[in-house]
């Protein structure tokens, strides 16, 4: 459910980079106190992960006594994360999270395209209604909508599926016009030479147009994994199911039976995190001119 | 900031580009390119939007099938008098009030130290951003640990500075909205510093150059250049943030599940609580109703705004 | 963290087993589907197949003390089905959020086999139509009939004439005392137990002498960030009244609390909480610290909470019903018992269902050890359950049980409770005037009543 939209960069736009001003004395302590400045930020900001992972890497039995005990210990054990994988319940929840991001991804990406082709390159009758609808569309909150989805899935028997989870979530419309704007500024003589060797549309949009977009479709595809993967009002509701639950409604509604378990619960919540911190390191700059060019946000 | 213009510049460059071939050529492939796309979006946006406004007027149960009695109004009037759906309203509104100012001025201030920073932009990115892109549970279970009453690592910290018996920040209803507050600035600052580091881009080098032959500090630049050049993203910031306030759920239900009391239930943990722990499907609807109502409102403010800034940049 | 796939015998097969599921939906979902077993989450989540077949899948809401006892007696039953697999258990968060997901599963068509329920809130699911009723004939396939259990509480989970639980127990709100301080206080026999309490001045002497005794509070009873332990403790004391009627009828529609009588026992909590005879404002676990701690001589909270009481070094503690300071004895109570959330079952289903539920009935003695007093007679009969200490000395209050009145919007953790509790609760702070609270208990209260019954 991609909620908000935005403005931004276009999605290749290069990184951050510092401007380049004329290097005098003042100019040269200022950034260095900038960063001095920036970098108290973010230890500060690492604080919670880190005190995170430290928990982690102890015992329920340390943990449990607070703070200091957890400080003090020098002896990590991966004791919790050995429970929490032996235990069954989070790999359920893994195959829920990844299965369902994953279909949705797919479907987003290749029905979002489509219509962003058909938005960009192509004439009909229909056209503007269809953007001021989509634009419509755009602002309409997906989370106020929980509870008649919620009727409507009933309706059809598919509650407690991985495709209550999945179908709902497909029509980001935001993807819409990211494709459509990524397409406007694709040179169109690709397209026509095409056209006069006699391709169709459907062959020009597979294998003109696609190739050239994998740069969106990559940065759309990570984007709509993550915003999926880290829903939660959804599933919440539409999978009751232990078995079926994807990973942030496991962590938010099963407990374990034995009181307070911090370092099971820290484990299972960094767990929970890992796929997309590995996704992060991987696409990061993708992530980031993303987020920059769309302003998707869960 | 340049790309918001798919409408107008949208139209314009298809008329540009088309050249000779009449203007609706492609009917049939067109309708069959957007087809699976307008399908899921009928079914999953346009058709449940129309079914909430209806039941909102129906004793529409989530037990049984079909609307249920017709309620006339009721359902509205029942929310509009009810003192825990205007709680909940100004619950969502303290939510926002907590939260936009540190988010607006605390992501500018990074982004303009970070962009100043030549080294360890990654290492930046990977503090303030790694965190918006985790699962609010993750968040949540993280933060209610920190938050632990007695021997968490926030208690801790304040005993070390001296406060003996610190007050449990999420068991105060003083206080536990602000520690979802924090929480929530903790987990969403990286997106709005990533659209403030990207606004900065835009500002052409040649403007501090310029500033800078002129003898100006840093500080002047910051106050003539990069606040007013980076109005439209503060105000998209700004907006979005609302929004996204109003639509608050997760960390309040992970975090507090509304309380202490009802001390931060918001509009959307109203919503689904009447919905399906008390089955009343069609109040739900009706309280659902009034928040698109104000959330489109808001978003058509922003689109005033906008234009109004395109017409005056 | 039992709900594991069910053939594989050994653990960490299971785990790579799962992870090698992982890599291959990732290579291709097809080949995943085909291979994964029928009743695999990966069929039931792309096919909408049942899960688990085989097996009882069991749903609670049981944390803390509760939770470890209710562990060792799953562990037990999976011992004599001598299969690991044979039960497939998962706990949440207790309150609104545990029932919401029991409905909502029932309603999404992929309920638990057996769940536990309150029994005032079971009569809701059971109006709702997302419950099996229990017949005889079910009780009888596993050996037991309706007269093995306790009647009053047989009698409660009635709905429209037909049962529709299997109760496990009562919880009544109970008196704890600290031993030391009551012995300093003396306000204990011979034996070293709690002398007989019975009306005003015997009750309000006692809770002076032990005011004296603790140089702070007599009793301790939550009241801050809490709302159903001011509702126990008031339902408590007003059903102890001659008069006393149910504080809402008609399934709810009506509210027919008594007022003057409601009155009287407001003020007379505002009276001992103004006398410092009874905490002011203490939340739930100061309340629990003022009596181990020996600020205060007693504390009233629901018999669970003996397994923490237990673990606090060198506490030496009683307890006993919540004396009768009125008319009649009466305490708060509620009982845990299982339902059968509505599906289509097969004759095996419900004899696997109801062997699961005759299992923990077996298992009460380890239930009770946790506080609960049994529902199931031969436990409750037995020689062995009274001779628990303290256990069997408040045994006696599941027999004066009072159970919340019946409506779609009460029962434990309900926004009834909600409500009234925090009204009470205020009272007894002194932040609000019984007259206020009344009226503010009654507007709220009135708006769910005119609401119509949407079960």
């Amino acid at each position: 459910m991609a909620t908000t939209t935005g403005s931004g960069i276009s999605a290749a736009a290069p990184p951050a980079r510092a401007p380049r001003t004329p290097s005098g004395n003042s100019t040269r302590t200022f950034n260095i106190v900038c960063g001095v400045v920036l970098g108290v930020f973010a230890v500060v900001w690492l604080i919670p992960s880190l005190w995170a992972i430290k928990t982690s890497f102890t015992t329920n039995a340390v943990s449990a006594l607070g703070t200091p005990a957890i400080l003090k210990d020098t002896s990590p054990t991966l004791a919790s994360y050995l429970a929490l994988l032996e235990g069954g319940d989070i790999w359920n929840w893994y195959l829920a999270s990844f299965l369902t991001s994953a279909i949705t991804v797919v479907l987003t990406v290749v029905f979002a395209s489509m219509a962003g082709y058909a938005l960009s390159r192509l004439r009909f009758r229909g056209r503007n209604v269809v953007f001021g609808v989509m634009l419509l569309g755009i602002m309409i909150p997906g989370q106020v909508l929980i509870v008649p989805i919620f009727e409507g899935l009933g309706a059809v028997h598919l509650l407690n599926t991985y495709w209550a989870v999945i179908l709902p979530q497909v029509p980001a419309v935001i993807a819409v016009f990211v494709f459509k704007q990524f397409f406007d500024g694709l040179p169109v003589e690709l397209e026509e030479a095409a056209r006069l060797d006699g391709a169709g549309y459907w062959r020009i949009y597979r294998s003109v147009i696609m190739p050239l977009s994998k740069p969106v479709i990559s940065a759309m595809g990570i984007l709509t994994f993550v915003n999926v993967w880290n829903n939660l009002l959804l599933p919440l509701f539409v999978v009751s199911n232990p078995k079926l639950m994807t990973i942030p409604v496991g962590l938010a509604t099963v407990q374990g039976s034995f009181g307070q378990r911090y370092s099971d619960i820290q484990a299972s919540s960094l767990l929970g995190a890992l796929p997309l911190v590995i996704l992060f390191l991987i696409f990061q700059r993708r992530i980031v001119e993303g987020v920059a060019g769309t302003g998707l946000k869960g | 900031m340049s790309t918001q213009t798919t409408t107008s510049a949208g139209a314009v460059s298809l008329a540009a580009r088309g050249g000779a071939r009449p203007r609706y050529a492609d009917n049939k492939p067109a309708w069959l390119f957007l087809a699976p796309f307008v399908l899921f979006f009928a079914l999953f946006l346009v058709v449940p939007t129309i079914y909430m406004a209806i039941s909102s007027f129906f004793n529409t149960s989530i037990a049984k099938s079909g609307l249920g009695s017709f309620a006339g109004f009721a359902n509205y009037q029942e929310m509009l008098t009810k003192r825990e759906f205007w709680d909940d309203m100004w619950h969502t509104l303290q939510f926002t009030l907590y939260t936009v100012p540190p988010l607006v001025v605390l992501a500018f201030v990074f982004a303009v130290l970070a962009n100043r920073v030549r080294r360890g932009q990654w290492f930046f990115r990977l503090a303030f951003f790694v965190p918006f892109i985790l699962p609010s549970a993750t968040i949540s279970l993280i933060w209610v640990f920190i938050y632990a009453p007695g021997n968490g690592l926030f208690a801790q910290i304040q005993t070390w500075l001296g406060n003996a018996a610190p007050t449990p920040v999420l068991a105060d209803p003083k206080t536990a909205m602000v520690g979802v507050a924090i929480a929530t600035l903790w987990w969403t600052i990286g997106f709005n510093f990533i659209l403030y580091l990207a606004g900065l881009q835009d500002i052409p080098r040649e403007l501090y150059e310029a500033a800078a032959i002129d003898g100006t500090t840093p500080w002047q630049q910051i106050r003539y250049i990069t606040i007013p050049l980076l109005s439209r993203t503060t105000s998209l910031i700004i907006v979005l943030q609302i929004i996204a306030s109003l639509k608050i759920f997760d960390q309040v239900y992970l975090m507090t599940s509304g309380g202490p009391g009802t001390s931060t239930q918001t509009a959307i943990g109203l919503i689904t609580n009447t919905a399906f722990t008390d089955f009343r499907s069609g109040a739900a609807s009706a309280a659902a109703v009034l928040l698109f109502i104000v959330i489109l409102a808001i978003a058509a403010i922003r689109q005033l705004i906008e234009r109004n800034q395109e017409r005056t940049a | 963290m039992n709900s594991h796939p069910p053939t594989p015998p050994a653990r960490g097969v299971l785990s790579r087993r799962n992870l090698l599921r992982g890599g291959l939906a990732a290579g291709g979902l097809g080949l995943v589907a085909a291979t994964a077993g029928c009743g695999s989450p990966l069929a039931a989540g792309l096919a909408g197949s049942q899960l688990d077949p085989g097996t009882v899948t069991f749903w609670n809401l049981f944390g803390g003390g509760d939770g470890a006892r209710l562990q060792t007696m799953l562990d037990e039953y999976r011992q004599q089905q001598s299969r690991p697999d044979s039960l497939v258990a998962a706990t949440f968060a207790w309150g609104n959020p545990y029932y919401t997901k029991v409905s909502l599963a029932t309603i999404g068509d992929q309920p638990p086999d057996v769940a536990v329920a309150h029994l005032t809130r079971a009569a809701n699911l059971a109006q709702a139509g997302l419950l099996t009723p229990i017949t005889e004939d079910m009780l009888s396939t596993v050996g037991l009939t309706s007269a093995d259990f306790n009647q009053k509480v047989w009698a409660a989970q009635k709905v429209n004439d037909q049962d529709w639980t299997v109760p496990l127990d009562t919880h009544p709100f109970v008196m704890f005392y600290n031993v030391d301080v009551c012995q300093k206080a003396g306000l204990l026999d011979g034996e070293g137990k709690l002398k007989p309490i019975q009306g005003v001045e015997e009750w309000e002497a006692a809770l002076k002498a032990a005011k004296q005794a603790t140089g702070g509070l007599g009793l301790s009873v939550a009241n801050v960030n809490e709302f159903a332990t001011p509702w126990r403790f008031f339902q408590t004391l007003y059903s102890q009244q001659e008069g006393a009627t149910d504080f809402l009828s008609d399934g709810g529609t009506k509210i027919t609390f008594n007022e003057d009588l409601t009155a009287k026992t407001l003020e007379y909590i505002q009276k001992l909480a103004n006398d410092g005879l009874i905490s002011k404002a203490a939340d739930y676990a100061g309340s629990q610290t003022d009596m181990f701690t020996g600020k205060s001589a007693f504390y009233l909270q629901g018999e669970w909470e003996i397994t923490t009481a237990q673990g606090i070094k060198d506490l030496k503690f009683g307890m006993v019903p919540v004396p009768t300071v009125f008319d009649k004895p009466a305490a708060q109570a509620d009982s845990h018992t299982f339902v059968l959330p509505k599906m289509e079952r097969s004759p095996e289903q419900v004899q696997r269902a109801m062997g699961f539920i005759k299992s923990m009935l077996d298992q009460s003695m380890t239930w009770a050890a946790g506080g609960h007093v049994p529902a199931y007679l031969p436990t409750l009969d037995s020689d062995e359950y009274k001779a628990l200490e303290p256990q069997a000395d408040y045994a006696s209050a599941a027999d004066v049980a009072v159970y919340d009145a019946p409506a779609w919007y009460s029962g434990s953790g309900s926004n009834f409770e909600n409500i009234v509790g925090a009204q009470i609760g205020l009272v007894q702070q002194g932040l609000s005037s019984p007259s206020a609270a009344i009226s503010s208990i009654r507007s709220q209260l009135q708006s769910y009543a005119s609401t119509a019954n949407p079960l």
